[in-house]
């Protein structure tokens, strides 16, 4: 007896992929609430630092005075102006160099691991699996759905800045770039997204259920990238900025995600 | 051709051998009962066919070609020791996932009817998580029945079913059977297995030890008359007496295992004084004659 099989394209298993991982995204508290903290986080930074601004605490062993300072103006909180005079460039850890929209890529990274780990954990990677021999489709298609999502929360955080700015009472102004400028950076962080995403998504299919895993090691091996975000996408960015975001992104996208078919093809998948 | 084709499967866990060359073939349109003990490689087998682990030597051939081809697989339908579920998410939406998975057209006409058939309708829009076991077992029936599969893959789907919900799933198999697919299902509840399996594989150690069809193990099942008396130790030295193969069964019928006929033992009881209450001729089913299997191959 002889049995026909229907053709089943790239583009149609590609297409089926993102049906599915889009449904599950739009569908998932998870990401909402990720996207909602990522609106709340920079409202609370704003308006924390800004009342804190000016405090003077001592140190009480040795009566030493630190003054702490808040953010000068709200687009501070998004990244600063690049330069090249060395005492600007230099690495400062102060509340403003670290509470800024950089945090929201380690965000991003819990919701990469728990998005692909729960593939794994409900048992739905063998529904997927079985009928996808071919595990590019899989690769791409959760890169390009982590994206959007990551790119909603980035979003979400530049949103919740001008909010937090407004409540806070925060100066709007825009020194060393302008509008254009700004779109630039914030168009060059959303691009930046899938280079991290590439990484966490391999870093998940390398933990696959154990969700903890894949955290820790987006989280230690994206370490290494975190500075590269307020140089690949300083507030005076401009179109040079987004083409380099956007061949990184599509360099590691490819490269990671080659990565990650030769691990979901080469290991047990449940 | 066959559906599948499984020359020389090995796996190795580490040091553990779960498949020492396992052979097995499964003809199109057969309800392939897949039967062993614990640990003797079944599920290792039903992962390898649909791709989820990697064996590690051998062939699997699905309708002739690689068990890789992307085709094929896409007409695999699977249910894996549990239903692959998001159990924060609605029956419908996982069904709706799985629908977009296999790219079907009209997905909500195919869902509805698929949950009629596993008569799941009324719980569409409950959470998976709040199911009942029996509930979460017919969604991944449901699942695995979605796009209409040419290969379906049970691990133990009957598990957690009640006897009604049993029937259910008897009836959805045999009759997904006469559309054209090929179902292998694996099994310990070996009387339901043995009211719809065309075809049996036995497997041992990671070893398949006999395939046969329903018709050459109901040929190869030993045959027997079966008393009930009211003396019954009389009874069973009289008859032990007489026969070689005499075995008391947990309804305290008296098996005769050896060439004769009712009327003969009739006879031969009713001579010493025994009366017969009741007297049938039978043959041992599927469980009896795996248990048969097993003790020969230096089993339990």
């Amino acid at each position: 007896m002889k049995k026909t099989f229907e053709k089943n394209t790239f583009n149609k298993r590609l297409k089926s992929m993102l049906k599915v991982d889009t449904r599950r995204l739009i569908i998932s508290p998870f990401f909402y609430i990720m996207v909602g903290i990522s609106l709340v986080v920079p409202i609370l930074i704003l308006v924390m630092t800004s009342m804190m601004d000016g405090t003077v605490s001592t140190n009480p062993q040795t009566g030493q005075e630190t003054v702490m300072h808040g953010f000068e103006y709200v687009w501070q909180i998004l990244g600063s102006v690049s330069s090249t005079s060395a005492e600007q460039s230099s690495m400062s850890m102060d509340l403003v160099s670290m509470c800024n929209i950089n945090m929201m890529y380690f965000a991003i990274a819990i919701l990469v691991c728990v998005f692909v780990c729960d593939d794994f954990r409900s048992g739905y990677a063998k529904n997927l699996f079985t009928v996808r021999s071919k595990k590019t489709d899989y690769v791409i298609s959760k890169t390009i759905v982590c994206s959007i999502g990551g790119g909603a929360m980035i979003l979400a955080f530049v949103l919740g800045s001008v909010i937090g700015g407004k409540i806070a009472s925060l100066s709007f102004e825009m020194i060393g770039f302008n509008a254009f400028n700004l779109i630039c950076s914030i168009i060059s962080k959303v691009l930046l997204v899938p280079i991290f995403v590439s990484i966490f998504l391999t870093m998940s299919v390398i933990g696959k259920q154990k969700s903890w895993l894949s955290i820790c090691l987006s989280l230690g091996i994206g370490m290494f990238l975190f500075m590269v975000i307020s140089i690949a996408s300083p507030l005076n960015a401009g179109i040079i900025h987004i083409t380099l975001c956007l061949a990184g992104s599509g360099c590691f996208a490819i490269g990671l995600g080659a990565i990650s078919n030769i691990i979901l093809k080469k290991t047990n998948l449940v | 051709m066959n559906a599948i084709e499984i020359r020389n499967l090995t796996k190795n866990f580490g040091t553990k051998q779960a498949l020492q060359g396992l052979n097995m073939t499964v003809p199109i349109g057969s309800i392939y009962g897949f039967i062993g003990e614990n640990g003797s490689g079944k599920s290792t087998t039903e992962k390898i066919i649909c791709g989820l682990i990697r064996q590690s030597g051998g062939s699997v051939k699905l309708y002739g070609k690689d068990y890789t081809d992307i085709d094929i697989r896409a007409k695999v339908g699977v249910l894996i020791e549990s239903p692959g579920c998001f159990p924060n998410m609605t029956v419908w939406n996982n069904l709706k996932l799985q629908a977009d998975n296999l790219s079907i057209e009209n997905p909500d006409d195919e869902i509805r009817k698929i949950l009629k058939l596993v008569r799941m309708e009324g719980s569409a829009g409950n959470k998976y998580k709040n199911c009942s076991l029996g509930m979460k077992q017919r969604i991944g029936i449901a699942m695995a029945l979605l796009g209409n599969p040419s290969l379906l893959v049970l691990d133990e789907p009957i598990n957690g079913l009640d006897a009604d919900g049993m029937r259910i799933m008897r009836e959805v198999l045999v009759d997904i059977a006469k559309k054209g697919a090929t179902i292998v299902i694996s099994s310990h509840i070996l009387g339901e297995l043995e009211k719809i399996a065309t075809h049996y594989g036995i497997v041992r150690g990671g070893k398949m030890i006999a395939e046969m069809t329903a018709q050459e193990l109901d040929e190869s099942c030993r045959r027997f008359v079966a008393v009930k008396v009211t003396k019954t130790d009389m009874a069973k030295s009289l008859l032990m007496r007489k026969y070689l193969r005499i075995e008391e069964d947990e309804n305290q019928y008296l098996r005769v295992y050896d060439e004769t006929t009712p009327e003969k033992i009739v006879c031969y009881l009713y001579e010493n004084g025994v009366l017969i209450n009741e007297i049938k001729t039978d043959k041992i089913g599927l469980e009896e004659y795996y248990i048969d299997l097993m003790k020969d191959k230096g089993g339990r």
